[in-house]
């Protein structure tokens, strides 16, 4: 290797080296970060090596094995230059159809191409990949470009440019003053301003001075340093010699955490090779200017990322911070003044230097300057490292470059700066990233991990996952830090354990603030700032978790038995019907399932099923068909005439009024009555049901089925007034007078209106109206032509209710088919009945045209994403279409009626309760069911009726001075075993008439239900999440050693 | 590990307190544990005293000083691992070697741990054996892995 004494020399020979590589010879680039060689790269880039040599192609075609260029979620990564072609998720096997197709013939391989998701566009170019596009690579843009492992690959790309200016070119102040102007501030996490820390050292008056990189990239969930160590460890060390040269230093220590084994390799030859070449040692490029620089490595303590621990590991100690001033660049390593930036920070120096400090600081907000990487991480789709300029959104990262959230899951929060940093809420995605915004909001910029969480994601778990983490590092030198921490992960396990007491919260607030305020370093300083952060954002949940014992988001396994059991906001016992079912104990199924919900055979057609949304199985196969094994056993019930044994409460006298027949005052009627009371439901149409009879078509819910279960559900004990609004029969505050108490579940039937010219013409009807008058047989034909706007379930019931009255029917919506709000399968039938289903459009007016209404339509294009995390649909400019039908209806949403309730107080449209108790601001008047939350599922309505039937108890119990009713339910025996083996095998698909029999007849049901043997089979492909699996395990531990 | 394999790698270092870490470290990745003879050269050639050396092994996290199995099982149990159901990979692999995180089985062949986070966030959740990585396990699929280690 030469060894190059003065810039004329490192010119000549980065003119060397670029001429003998030829800007046209092609190069496979293959990445061999961390995260590419766990997806089997070093495979990937052995084939190459092998096809290129059998082919006798060595000198003409080369393989680079490069650092990380962050889009790890499609490794292996590879690019071929010099066209830049970016091929995804590369195996051995493709190798040679790479090399003689595309190195050779020049032709582009389709299949390993990146698929836009939006458009189903392919792309070629890495740089036209939305992930890559709408990011700013000032730092890690080079990582595919260089093999790390080569300092002529560095050179070639324009490396120790900046070193030549810094040494013989400005004096050491000069420098200072540079970095200074850029206004670049520390990437380690607190932003201090890196020229004044820079300043400080310098002007400490003492020889020996030290310098360090901090690549101790302790915070779980952040990789950047990592990969800019691994990927480039030319940058980091030829900004730590320009600093060394600004400060005065001539020793600097790597010190780098040993989880990192390929950044400890890569940046330990980059310093072999920077020494052999001059550019590290004695004289610098003839300047005259010494530094050498040692890798050391540190040992698995998260606490050595704070700068006085990370000194003391460096000194062979234990990594125990120390209380700071002095500050480092007054007293540092080993006694003398030390100057300490993140890995980062340093890779931004050569880039200030040669660019110059005005670019730098173009870049960015007014405090902040320049870019940051960020590992964004978690419920991401494009999970990787990006790099964006400073005062980007959180929602440009997480939608734009991230590429939303997987699965059609809600996003929840961000959490950023790791155990340190706090959570942002959707409410404030649109802040712009830098240092002082996301202070605002209660997180911190940190290092830049970026940690993205879904509705999955218990926020209750995550601030104790984080307290867990800080009480394993706590170094345990200050007792604030120690116990504060031990003692707020105390609370927060018992909480998750639903062993949560009322005081719990502000016992945790109150730890939180005396650990932050009293601890000697930062580590403690912050530790409290994930449980401020979630009691701040999410202290529902922790209310739910208390109060409720319940874990929405089905993570705190204490809390429930099963995932299905505990998205069910009833608590069907899944997995326990399932194995009845499974034995064919069938008449104890259907007592199992009526413990917990009173419409079965109404649940088991028509529920949105959450329970399957989080079943397991789903990770071997297919989820279980969970709802249609619950039809099977309430239909196998009916055939054999089961009847289900019911224990009554002692009657009581109390009056209780319910308002509405449909799931949620049904439900609270059937729990009262069973409490011993006598319940009068009172409602508005002829018959009890509600959205049930009035709002879901008899196609998918037989009225045979629902009568046999209302009928039931009265037969316990409940007074029926139909044809009797409130408001108009009788007022509220009537009831209030004639009843102890009432429940207020009027459901949402009022159509949205579309808010279009002419929406008022004869001939545009609301969705919800219509399909009321079609039950009640007071519907005019919709005519031959029919348009139906909307994308959501009550869309597909308006759309194929019309086809069987022998319409054709178009259903225009707005955004795409995967955006709709209706389930899949409801789109699927709807379609295979013929019906048109026109994505991208949003009506524009209608009017009166020649024969019927003429609907125009603007076609949409999808923009920028919207709160809903979904994109924007915006007109397209000139692209109108029109077309004419006999009836339009609106779909579009639905809201409750609320005129007969002035006194009742509302929070937007819906009816305002305390939402632990039900109560509304009205003295014994409760409240639920969509009414409260809004057009919401079957499940909510019968839970919030469950749940005010037991306040409305207890608070009548209360003012008779007896305790509230108990329920007592029958043990019912369920066989506790895990199958033994588990083999493929998809979800039973429900068998339906065919699309052409169907939409004959009305009342046709399309689904036909499981016979025995499918029912039997089916559930026999559950897990039993339920069976414990724990003990048996704690029983077998081996300890040894 | 004999004296002189503990004299070459200390001689590597200039003889002085702060190469303990560094000497602690290599001993540990060429020997996988550390023995109590090997702390007492150390102690001896880089006059630390044991008792400090102690000190150091149990602070942190990357030493041990009870004996590995033929396999050391790391299962990352970092933030972004943890979101994507870390725990229940966990779960899997403590059910499939019968071990608690810590703890080596008395047949050796296994030994399990938890680390905080190996930087490929993209595939998690991830399990590293003996330096080689799996990502995006599930359960099952974690179970799978471990049977091609004997």
């Amino acid at each position: 290797m030469p060894r190059i004494n003065s810039p004329a020399e490192l010119e000549e020979f980065r003119k060397d080296v670029i001429s003998k590589r030829g800007p046209n010879k092609p190069c496979i680039a293959v990445c061999t970060g961390t995260g590419c060689l766990a997806l089997g790269a070093a495979n990937v880039v052995a084939a190459f090596k092998e096809e290129i040599k059998k082919q006798g192609l060595e000198t003409k075609v080369e393989v680079r094995e490069t650092g990380c260029p962050g889009f790890c979620e499609r490794g292996p990564l590879i690019v071929i230059y010099p066209e830049e072609i970016s091929y995804l998720q590369v195996q051995p096997g493709d190798a040679e159809e790479i090399v003689s197709q595309t190195i050779f013939a020049k032709k582009v391989i389709d299949r390993l191409l990146y698929v836009d998701p939006i458009t189903g566009e392919k792309i070629v170019h890495e740089s036209e990949i939305p992930f890559y596009k709408n990011q700013m690579r000032l730092l890690i843009g080079n990582n595919i470009k260089i093999d790390p492992k080569s300092i002529d690959d560095y050179l070639a790309v324009g490396g120790y440019s900046a070193l030549v200016k810094a040494l013989c070119q400005v004096t050491p102040e000069q420098v200072v003053e540079l970095v200074k102007n850029s206004g670049l501030r520390g990437r380690g996490g607190a932003g201090f301003p890196t020229g004044l820390k820079w300043e400080f050292a310098r002007k400490s008056p003492d020889e020996t001075k030290y310098m360090i990189v901090n690549a101790d990239e302790g915070d779980p969930g952040a990789f950047m340093d990592r990969a800019l160590l691994e990927g480039n460890p030319f940058s980091v060390l030829e900004g730590l010699t320009i600093g060394a040269y600004a400060i005065g230093a001539h020793e600097g220590y790597v010190y780098v955490r040993q989880e990192y084994p390929l950044a400890v390799e890569n940046v330990t030859l980059a310093i072999k090779q920077a020494e052999a070449y001059g550019f590290l040692g004695k004289n610098i490029l003839g300047s005259g200017f010494d530094f050498t620089v040692t890798v050391h490595r540190g040992a698995g303590a998260f606490v050595c990322g704070e700068e006085t621990a990370l000194l003391a590991s460096l000194e062979g100690k234990p990594g125990e911070p120390r209380a700071r001033p002095p500050y480092p660049a007054v007293k540092g390593l080993f006694g003398k003044p030390t100057n300490i930036n993140n890995v980062e920070t340093w890779s931004n120096i050569p880039l200030i230097l040669n660019k110059g400090p005005e670019y730098f600081a173009s870049i960015g907000t007014e405090g902040s300057k320049g870019t940051k990487i960020f590992s964004l991480v978690g419920k991401v789709n494009n999970t990787g490292l990006v790099e964006v300029p400073m005062g980007i959104t959180l929602r440009d990262i997480i939608y734009e470059v991230g590429g939303g959230i997987p699965g059609g899951k809600k996003f929840k929060a961000v959490q950023t700066g790791g155990p340190s940093g706090g959570c942002i809420t959707e409410e404030y995605l649109d802040i712009e990233v830098d240092f002082d915004e996301l202070r605002k909001v209660g997180a911190i910029m940190g290092s830049g991990g970026m940690i993205v969480m879904d509705e999955d994601t218990c926020m209750v778990d995550v601030a104790k996952y984080f307290l867990k983490f800080l009480s394993l590092e706590s170094c345990g030198k200050c007792s604030p830090c120690r116990e504060g921490i031990r003692q707020m992960l105390k609370i927060l396990t018992r909480i998750s354990e639903g062993k949560g007491r009322e005081s719990d919260i502000g016992l945790l607030m109150e730890l939180a603030e005396s650990t932050r305020d009293a601890s000697l370093c930062a580590l403690g300083g912050t530790a409290p700032n994930p449980v401020l952060a979630t009691l701040k954002y999410f202290r529902h949940e922790y209310e739910d978790h208390i109060l409720h014992k319940r874990c929405q988001a089905g993570v705190c396994e204490e809390l429930y038995k099963a995932k299905c059991t505990n998205a069910c906001p009833i608590g069907q016992d899944v997995p326990g019907y399932l194995s009845l079912v499974a034995e064919g104990r069938y008449e104890e199924a259907i007592s199992l399932i009526y413990q917990t919900n009173p419409l079965p055979g109404v649940c088991g057609r028509v529920c949105t099923h959450p329970c399957t949304d989080v079943c397991l199985r789903a990770e071997t196969d297919e989820p279980l068909n969970i709802p249609k094994i619950k039809r099977f056993a309430a239909d196998m019930a009916k055939r054999k005439g089961y009847t289900v044994k019911l224990e009554k409460g002692k009657a009581k006298e109390e009056k209780i009024a319910v308002i509405g027949g449909g799931p949620g005052g049904l439900a609270a009627a059937y729990s009262l009555a069973l409490m011993g009371y006598r319940p009068t439901i009172i409602e508005e149409l002829p018959q009890l049901g509600g959205m049930l009879r009035y709002g879901i078509p008899p196609y998918r819910l037989p009225r045979e089925i629902l009568d046999q279960e209302i009928d039931f559900i009265v037969n316990v004990g409940v007074e029926v007034k139909t044809n009797t609004r409130v408001g108009r029969d009788i007022t509220l505050g009537q009831l209030q007078k004639e009843y102890d108490a009432i429940f207020v579940a009027v459901g949402a039937h009022k159509s949205l209106p579309i808010r279009v010219p002419g929406e008022d013409l004869p001939g545009v009807k609301g969705g919800a109206e219509f399909l009321r008058e079609v039950e009640l047989g007071i519907a005019p034909h919709p005519g031959k032509r029919v348009a139906v706007i909307g994308g959501g379930d009550v869309a597909m019931d308006i759309a194929r209710t019309c086809r069987r009255m022998g319409a054709e029917v178009t259903i225009a919506y707005r955004r795409e088919r995967k955006d709709m709000p209706a389930s899949e399968e409801e789109i699927a039938d709807a379609i295979a009945e013929n019906i048109e289903l026109k994505e991208l459009v949003a009506p524009k007016s209608i009017r009166r045209a020649n024969s019927g209404l003429a609907l125009e339509m603007d076609v949409c294009e999808l923009r920028d994403f919207d709160r809903s995390g979904r994109r924007r649909p915006v007109p397209i400019e000139g692209a109108v279409i029109t077309r004419e039908y006999d009836t339009i209806f609106s779909a579009i949403g639905q809201t409750s009626d609320l005129d007969f309730a002035e006194s009742l107080e509302t929070k937007g449209d819906t009816i305002a309760v305390d939402r632990h108790r039900l109560v509304t601001n009205l003295p014994g008047v409760f409240a639920g069911g969509d009414a409260v939350i809004g057009p919401a599922r079957i499940v909510d309505a019968l839970a919030h009726g469950k749940k005010a039937a037991v306040e409305i108890d207890r608070l009548l119990a209360l003012k008779s001075g007896r305790d509230p009713y108990a329920e007592s339910l029958e043990k019912i025996k369920v066989t506790m075993t895990l199958p033994e083996v588990v083999t493929e095998q998809p979800m039973a698909e429900i068998p339906k008439l065919s699309p052409e029999e169907r939409i004959k007849d009305f009342t046709a049901e399309v689904e036909l239900g499981f016979d025995e043997e499918t029912a039997k089979k089916e559930c026999g492909r559950c897990l039993r999440c339920d069976v414990s699996w724990m003990a048996a395990r704690d029983k077998s531990m081996a300890v040894a050693g | 590990m004999d004296n002189g394999k503990i004299d070459k790698i200390i001689d590597k270092y200039p003889s002085d307190s702060s190469s303990l870490i560094q000497v602690l470290l290599e001993i540990q990745s060429e020997n996988r544990w550390l023995p109590k003879e090997a702390l007492a050269k150390v102690s001896e050639r880089l006059k630390v005293p044991l008792n400090r050396i102690r000190h150091i092994t149990t602070f942190y996290k990357a030493f041990s000083v009870v004996p590995k199995g033929r396999h050391e099982i790391h299962v990352c149990t970092g933030t972004a691992c943890h979101v994507r159901g870390a725990k229940r990979v966990l779960g899997a692999v403590q059910d499939a070697t019968g071990l608690k995180p810590g703890l080596t089985g008395e047949d050796f062949r296994f030994s399990l741990e938890t680390v905080n986070c190996v930087g490929c966030c993209a595939l998690g959740p991830v399990m590293v054996i003996d330096g080689e990585h799996h990502g995006k396990l599930a359960p099952a699929k974690s179970k799978d892995v471990l049977k091609n280690y004997e």
